[in-house]
């Protein structure tokens, strides 16, 4: 057993020397891009010297001994005497490399390993010339003195008897000058000068006499200053290193802090006690600092993530060739350091990945007329309580059409979705796992873990992520991070008689519809009810229904609750049944078994020691399919200058009737496209139906709803449209599918009569829009009873 | 009498290291994590010997070495460097800026021990 | 050479379980749960055990027995996993009962269903059956249980 003394010291010098080699990697890049200036190679030298020392006095000898070499060259290049060339440079960070391979062997099994480094420190001395450089004095330990006795007995103290644990010093507090003081001025291990200011006497003894000002220096008339009782306190040091176990443990301290604070603020309030009301004031004041303050504790600066990338992007880019520069923004961004940890390996992937897939080789960018170096750009930066981070490049861009291929080989999405795909959606398909469309798995992004594990990775701590590409110009993934998973402020709602926690983060404002307009302020575009907010249209969600939940009785219904939220660029207005609070919440993870709900984010516990759910905003649009609806709202923001009230940007399925040959209804109410021969065509009285997935499926000839309908000529395998609503479904017979189109969409309403609900203009034509919903009332008016 | 130690060094392992190693002596140590930090240190307080080392951000261990002999109050209080062997001209650095010895680094605890015992007598 | 183990014993629509009482944190009465609605049947609600949110699993649904009549209330019998704490609710808490190895058997092969799946063998007591409950599976984190939604 190591002492724990030992521990601590390896423990940090691990810290140290792994965060001095990142900055000897980064100072090294600087250098070799030109960007180093004069302090540069002092921390270069610097890195390998603090370890060299550190590892010395740790006993661990055989990195000092490594550290040792390469500290010889850079002493050279830090005096001006060797120019940096990109082969030193190489050399060098691998040489950083081995160090952290030895550091990393120290932190798992405590020895530095066995990994041969001879040639490496062969070739560092190559580096450094011929050994005519008068001061650079051989690495050799005949120069060395011998640091052997007490640092060996610190290091292995498994060794030596137990006592001997700590170093000798401490059982022998006054150490008589026999065992290590020499007398003669010049000593290998340590030594005075003689014309020193304070040259102190050759015996402690004599040191009184002989040297006044050791004894009494003139300042012992200053304050006393007060006997320290850890050796480790300092006053100079404006930072200090905090164990991060410590600082994890104060957050959840906090974060229980602040849920015995909700309940005690709570019950003061309801019990309108006015002699505690300021105390519950203060309270809330005051764990609200300490949280802030506790979390502000365990920020940093993305800049932590970003600092090894430069290297990265040197290695992968001459390992596959490549010229790349990476430009980065907003290192600064802080966010806490749990998040810190979990976006590391996902933005490394994508970075990786961009390189790799991205940025095309100097030779095809020079052909496509572009720079020959590849452009790689990060960027940062805090909005709306969360971190965005952008990693955009300037490359080939991700091939759809490739990407579409793929994912229809390999059985991933269905073949109609893929057709209705829009070139976005197909850029996001790279997430899907089992995607990969390097042609051949490289060495570099081809190793097993794909986009997929990064999108995972990311959703897992709450953020989303978001790619958009253009061919030839290249890609940009965008991806939203919370600052903070623990603690966060939420609105409190009710819904069905259960309560509910909505991240304020998604939150954009309350809406209150008294009953008496309530009413009439819905409407219906098909089956969608929508809300106009300040003239734009607001896709609603009950979430009574999203979650099957008791609707509320309409007799106590006074008013509609409107919660408008946001996530991921989708706009829609949550209907409840009544809003409270806004408070802070403790996050706190389902468990597995509830894994699979997408709609909740977690729960927590209330101010009254009850548990609630947390909506997870982003899945219960998904899950409420408002994302069909969402593109509107996104696009529309775009292009605000073409945008009024009623223009919104949707996908139709486009279909020919009867003698009509073109009519519409949204994408979104077509559940499938199905093709069914004639011949399975059964009929039961007076309707047809048709067994399909183990149901019975009512068949609707769409034609005979429709003026002027009829006779149709109907084809065979019939094109059926299966629309569905609460696991019962119905199929539309129409002529013939004929298009999927995205467009902005101007509806002209009308009241809804005969089979269409209005009309639009669709690609420059005139086109009746099916009222879906009326059709399938009208033949069969019991579908939607439930 | 319990003086005041201060330890100087950019590297925190090290710092604690000499905090350890200096415990039995019954001193106070402080510590500064460079040349400059430690001037504004110590002049803030007073203290009775300064531990360094050489190569530091911001300001070196020579350096200080110089501005704290510029003090009065620092005229005469003790300055040992942390060398490297692979420093050979630091010695006569060392004494031209000052300093009244020096430590190779690495070094073991004792021989610290017999620095400081030498220098701060009791 | 048997070894005496000790069961935490229950019961659920009249049959008698057992659980090794090393894997039971603790057994509490009746708690409020707050409903997760789209959550599988077997999840009954949530309960905040001391500032711990733990899942409560109907040992009822999960083991397809009939449901447990309006008016009489769970009992919670809560087991370490390694995803936290999970409440099993059983009808009523029996004693801890020390048994040995020797009155052990693998259940019959005619056992169907969820039982089948979470019932690991029987103990032939002098006056019954002790059934002994792999709660593993019991608590959906094993293999082979849906927990979609």
């Amino acid at each position: 057993m190591k002492s724990s003394l030992q521990q601590q010291l390896i423990a940090d010098f691990l810290i140290e020397s792994f965060e001095g080699l990142d900055q000897f990697d980064q100072d090294l890049l600087g250098l070799e891009q030109g960007s180093a200036d004069g302090e540069t190679l002092n921390r270069i030298f610097r890195a390998i010297h603090s370890i060299k020392g550190t590892a010395g006095c740790l006993g661990i000898q055989r990195m000092e001994k490594v550290a040792h070499v390469g500290e010889n060259l850079l002493s050279l290049m830090r005096e001006g005497r060797l120019k940096a060339n990109k082969d030193i440079i190489s050399t060098l960070l691998k040489y950083a490399d081995a160090l952290r391979e030895m550091l990393r062997n120290l932190e798992q099994s405590g020895t530095e390993g066995t990994t041969d480094h001879s040639a490496l420190i062969a070739r560092l001395q190559e580096l450094q010339g011929e050994p005519s450089v008068a001061s650079t004095p051989s690495p050799a330990p005949s120069s060395a003195p011998a640091p052997a006795p007490a640092a060996a007995a610190i290091a292995t103290p498994e060794t030596v008897a137990p006592e001997a644990v700590t170093p000798p010093v401490s059982t022998e507090p006054n150490p008589p000058p026999t065992s290590a003081a020499p007398t003669a001025e010049e000593d290998a291990a340590w030594g005075f000068f003689s014309d020193a200011p304070a040259a102190p006497a050759p015996s402690a003894a004599a040191a009184v006499e002989s040297a006044p000002i050791s004894a009494t220096p003139p300042t012992s008339s200053a304050p006393t200053v007060e006997r320290e009782t850890t050796s480790r306190g300092s006053i100079a040091d404006s930072a200090i290193r905090v164990d991060v176990g410590h600082l994890d443990k104060l957050m959840n301290l906090v974060g229980e802090l602040v849920l015995a604070r909700n309940q005690i603020v709570q019950h003061i309030r309801s019990s309108r006690d006015s002699a505690m009301l300021p105390v519950a004031q203060r309270l809330n004041l005051i764990t609200t600092e300490l949280q802030e303050g506790v979390m502000k504790t365990r920020m940093q600066p993305i800049d932590n993530v970003w600092a090894k990338f430069p290297r990265i992007v040197r290695d992968v880019s001459q390992e596959l060739g490549k010229v790349v520069r990476l430009e980065m923004e907003g290192r600064n961004t802080e966010l806490d350091r749990t998040i810190i940890e979990a976006i590391k390996d996902p933005l490394t992937h994508i970075l990786r990945n961009s390189i790799d897939h991205g940025i095309e080789s100097p030779a095809k960018r020079r052909a496509a007329g572009k720079s020959e170096a590849g452009l790689l750009y990060l960027r940062a930066f805090h909005e709306g309580g969360q971190v965005n981070i952008e990693i955009m490049d300037d490359g080939a861009g991700v091939n759809t059409a490739r990407v579409k291929e793929k994912a229809l080989q390999k059985g991933l999405v269905p073949p109609e979705q893929i057709a209705r795909m829009s070139d976005r959606e197909a850029c996001n398909l790279i997430f899907l796992p089992g995607l990969s469309t390097a042609e051949k798995i490289s060495n570099v992004s081809g190793r097993g873990v794909g986009m997929d594990v990064v999108k995972t990775n990311i959703e897992k701590i709450g953020g989303s992520v978001d790619v958009q590409s253009e061919a030839g110009q290249g890609t940009t993934i965008k991806i939203k991070i919370p600052l903070t998973l623990a603690i966060i402020p939420a609105l409190t709602v009710r819904s069905g008689g259960e309560r509910f926690a909505i991240p304020q983060v998604n939150l954009l404002e309350l809406l209150r519809v008294e009953s008496g307009s309530a009413e009439n302020s819905i409407e219906n575009i098909f089956d969608a009810p929508v809300y106009r907010l300040r003239g734009k249209l607001l896709p609603l969600v009950f979430l009574n229904r999203v979650l099957s939940l008791e609707p509320p009785d309409p007799s106590t219904l006074t008013s509609l609750n409107i919660v408008v939220l946001q996530a991921d660029g989708r706009l829609f207005g949550l209907v409840v049944d009544s809003v409270s609070d806004t408070e802070e919440i403790v996050v706190k993870p389902l468990g597995k078994q509830l894994s699979g709900l997408t709609c909740f984010a977690g729960a927590t516990i209330m101010g009254d020691g009850q548990v609630a759910l947390i909506l997870d905003v982003m899945g219960l649009a998904q899950h409420a399919q408002v994302a069909a609806v969402e593109r509107t709202a996104v696009s529309a923001k775009t292009e605000e200058a073409q945008t009024d009230e009623q223009t919104r940007r949707q996908t139709l399925l486009l279909f020919s009737v009867g003698d009509r040959p073109r009519m519409a209804m949204t994408l979104s109410e077509a559940g499938r496209l199905e093709e069914i021969p004639r011949a399975k065509v059964e009929r039961a009285g007076r309707r047809e139906v048709v067994q399909y997935r183990g149901q019975i499926l009512p068949l609707i000839r769409v034609a005979q709803h429709l003026p002027g309908g009829g006779e149709d000529p109907i084809a065979d395998p019939m094109h059926v449209v299966v629309y569905s609503e609460q696991g019962r479904s119905v199929g539309l017979v129409v002529s013939n599918i004929e298009d999927i189109v995205e467009d902005a969409v101007r509806v002209e309403h009308r009241i809804s009569r005969d089979g269409i609900v209005g009309s639009a203009v669709v690609h420059g034509r005139v086109t009746d829009l099916l009222d879906v919903k009326g059709i399938i009332r009208e033949a069969e008016p019991a579908f939607f009873e439930s | 009498m319990s003086k005041t130690i201060m330890t100087v060094d950019d590297a925190t392992t090290m710092r604690r290291m000499i905090a350890f190693a200096l415990k039995p002596t019954g001193h106070a140590v402080v510590e500064a994590p460079d040349g400059r930090a430690a001037l504004d240190l110590a002049r803030s307080r007073q203290v009775d010997l300064v531990i360094t080392d050489v190569n530091m951000p911001n300001m070196g261990g020579l350096e200080l070495t110089k501005e704290l002999r510029a003090i009065p109050s620092y005229a005469r209080v003790p300055i040992i460097l942390l060398t490297t062997e692979s420093d050979p001209e630091m010695k006569n650095k060392g004494r031209a800026a000052g300093a009244t010895g020096w430590i190779v680094k690495p070094f073991n605890p004792e021989q610290l021990v017999a620095v400081v015992s030498r220098v701060l007598p009791n | 050479m048997s070894t005496p183990r000790q069961f935490c014993t229950f019961f659920v629509d009249g049959l008698f379980f057992g659980i090794d009482v090393l894997q039971v944190q603790e057994v509490l009465r009746y708690q409020p749960m707050t409903k997760v609605p789209m959550a599988p049947t077997m999840v009954r609600g949530l309960i905040n055990l001391r500032g711990q949110i733990v899942t409560a699993i109907d040992l009822r649904h999960r083991l397809g027995l009939s449901s447990r009549s309006a008016d009489s209330l769970p009992m919670n019998i809560v087991v370490r996993s390694e995803e936290g704490a999970v409440s099993l609710l059983a009808d009523q808490i029996g004693d801890v009962i020390e048994i040995d190895d020797e009155t052990f058997e693998r259940p019959p092969d005619t056992l169907k269903g969820a039982a089948r799946e979470l019932v690991t063998g029987v103990h032939k007591l002098k006056d019954r059956l002790l059934l002994i409950l792999d709660t593993h599976r019991a608590i959906g984190v094993a293999q082979g249980v849906a927990v979609e939604a």
